[in-house]
């Protein structure tokens, strides 16, 4: 078990998802991508497949809209995996989150509604440095827990 | 004891083991040269210097899920990555590394590297096609048409070395370098060529369509995961000491160098690594300096200037054996 969840720490590919995000949070992103951050330092991938990916990052409020495509790109990823809720918007509805009484009629009130969320990273946007630390600190918290594999994964809703 | 060793030759050294261990030596390498020429430090804390980082990348692939897609051709999708590996094990058992010969040395043992190569992208394309996703077949179809370009300037380049040393094994190409390298001559010409069809022959960044992220998600290997990933990665990374050995073998004098009788089993492979790592730091040049062209230019560039480039090529070639 050592080894793997050691190269599951050292090794993880990212996969970004946008679910309707004003594109702050996905510059912020981009930007993390960049040779000035480096993050493939920590064996950080940027990969197109949910097939290969081990960490979903998610920016923006969950629209009603874009449910059954974040739900089945959560499904499509292989297990072990974990999700990132990146931005205010994404981790409770943001300034989406009290229209009047409760969330907004068409955004969710967290990203946690719909998919179970490993890692929170808070602000609008929050900086690439604060990004790179909410997934150090999530690789961080591999160490300790013992990760379920293999498991069917329940149709979240 | 004959063929213990000889199995251990071919397990051990300078076989699988030597291979597999080179392959993600070389993957390493190839990662950091990339990210020095773009400023960036590379992979950096998995082992020392980040050496490790293929490895980690292939044990986590290893353990992860294997998926297949429900409408996937379940053969054909779960043995390409078997056959791939196997295949490129296969293939570089004819590569030189300690001696003029490789493991296995036949006549005519250039015809089956050809074949190898060809043979690997009709795998890439059987992978695309038997996932049955629209990104995979869209990034199969590429993988063919950039065959249909590059495999031709590929083969004659090898056939310009093959007709300046005289010889259609590898080991005779290799013997007759023993003095003066193919490079320093008209094969050249053909030395430019050929890494310019293996770029492509690898599906490195110029010429990366079948794959092209940015616009078919990840091309071919889209619906692969897990085991069957990890195993298509390795056989790559096999396929890039492949060409760089055959570049090395063909254009470079192979393993041979200066050494005396005593020391050349530790020579020899170390000229071997050192040769091709300079390969591949061309390779890698490449790979930072150019964008990714579009399918058009690909195609136009192959017919228009790399073939007759490498029929001029051959042309030199006789009237310099001919003089």
């Amino acid at each position: 078990m050592g080894l793997r969840n050691w190269a599951l720490r050292k090794s993880p590919w990212i996969l970004h998802f946008n679910t309707g995000s004003c594109n702050g949070c996905d510059i912020e992103l981009v930007a993390t991508l960049t040779p000035r951050y480096d993050i493939e330092r920590f064996g950080m991938y940027l990969r197109g497949s949910p097939r290969h990916a081990d960490i979903l990052l998610v920016t923006g409020p969950v629209t009603r809209q874009v449910r059954d495509r974040i739900v089945r790109i959560y499904n499509q990823m292989p297990f072990p995996k974990s999700v990132v809720a990146i931005g205010s918007c994404c981790m409770s509805g943001g300034v989406f989150s009290n229209c009047g009484k409760g969330p907004c009629y068409n955004v969710y009130a967290g990203l946690d509604q719909l998919i179970p969320v490993n890692a929170y990273i808070p602000g609008c946007p929050p900086k690439p440095e604060a990004i790179i630390d909410g997934v150090a600190k999530l690789l961080e918290s591999m160490k300790a827990t013992k990760r379920k594999e293999g498991t069917p994964d329940e149709p979240a809703q | 004891m004959d063929w213990a060793l000889g199995l251990v030759s071919l397990l051990v050294f300078p076989g699988f083991a030597l291979m597999i261990a080179l392959s993600f030596l070389y993957e390493w390498y190839d990662r950091k040269l990339y990210a020095g020429i773009q400023m960036r430090r590379g992979p950096l804390y998995t082992g020392p210097m980040g050496i490790l980082q293929p490895f980690a990348d292939f044990i986590k692939l290893m353990s992860k899920e294997d998926l297949t897609p429900r409408h996937a051709d379940r053969r054909v999708f779960n043995s390409v990555p078997v056959i791939m590996v196997a295949l490129m094990l296969t293939a570089l058992t004819m590569i030189p590394v300690t001696g003029a010969s490789g493991l296995l040395s036949f006549s005519g043992d250039i015809v089956f590297a050809i074949v190898a190569m060809t043979f690997f992208c009709v795998l890439v394309f059987l992978a695309g096609f038997s996932s049955m996703s629209r990104y995979s077949i869209i990034g199969a179809e590429r993988a063919v048409l950039q065959l249909l370009g590059f495999e031709i300037p590929l083969m004659l380049s090898m056939v310009g070395a093959c007709i300046f040393s005289g010889s259609v094994t590898i080991s005779g190409i290799v013997a007759q370098q023993s003095g003066l390298w193919n490079l320093i001559g008209p094969p050249l010409l053909g030395f430019a060529i050929f890494l310019i069809a293996a770029q492509a022959e690898l599906e490195r960044v110029p010429f990366d369509m079948p794959e092209a992220e940015q616009e078919i998600v990840a091309g071919w290997l889209t619906e692969y995961s897990g085991r069957k990933l990890a195993l298509i990665r390795l056989a790559r990374n096999l396929e890039l000491i492949f060409i760089a050995g055959l570049a090395a073998a063909l254009y470079l004098g192979g393993p041979l160098g200066p050494s005396t009788d005593a020391l050349a089993p530790v020579l020899f492979p170390l000229y071997f690594i050192a040769k091709t790592l300079f390969v591949i730091l061309l390779l890698a040049f490449m790979k930072s300096i150019f964008a990714r062209v579009r399918i058009d230019q690909m195609v136009s560039f192959a017919w228009r200037y790399l073939i007759p480039l490498s029929l001029v090529q051959i042309m030199i070639t006789l009237i310099w054996r001919a003089l």
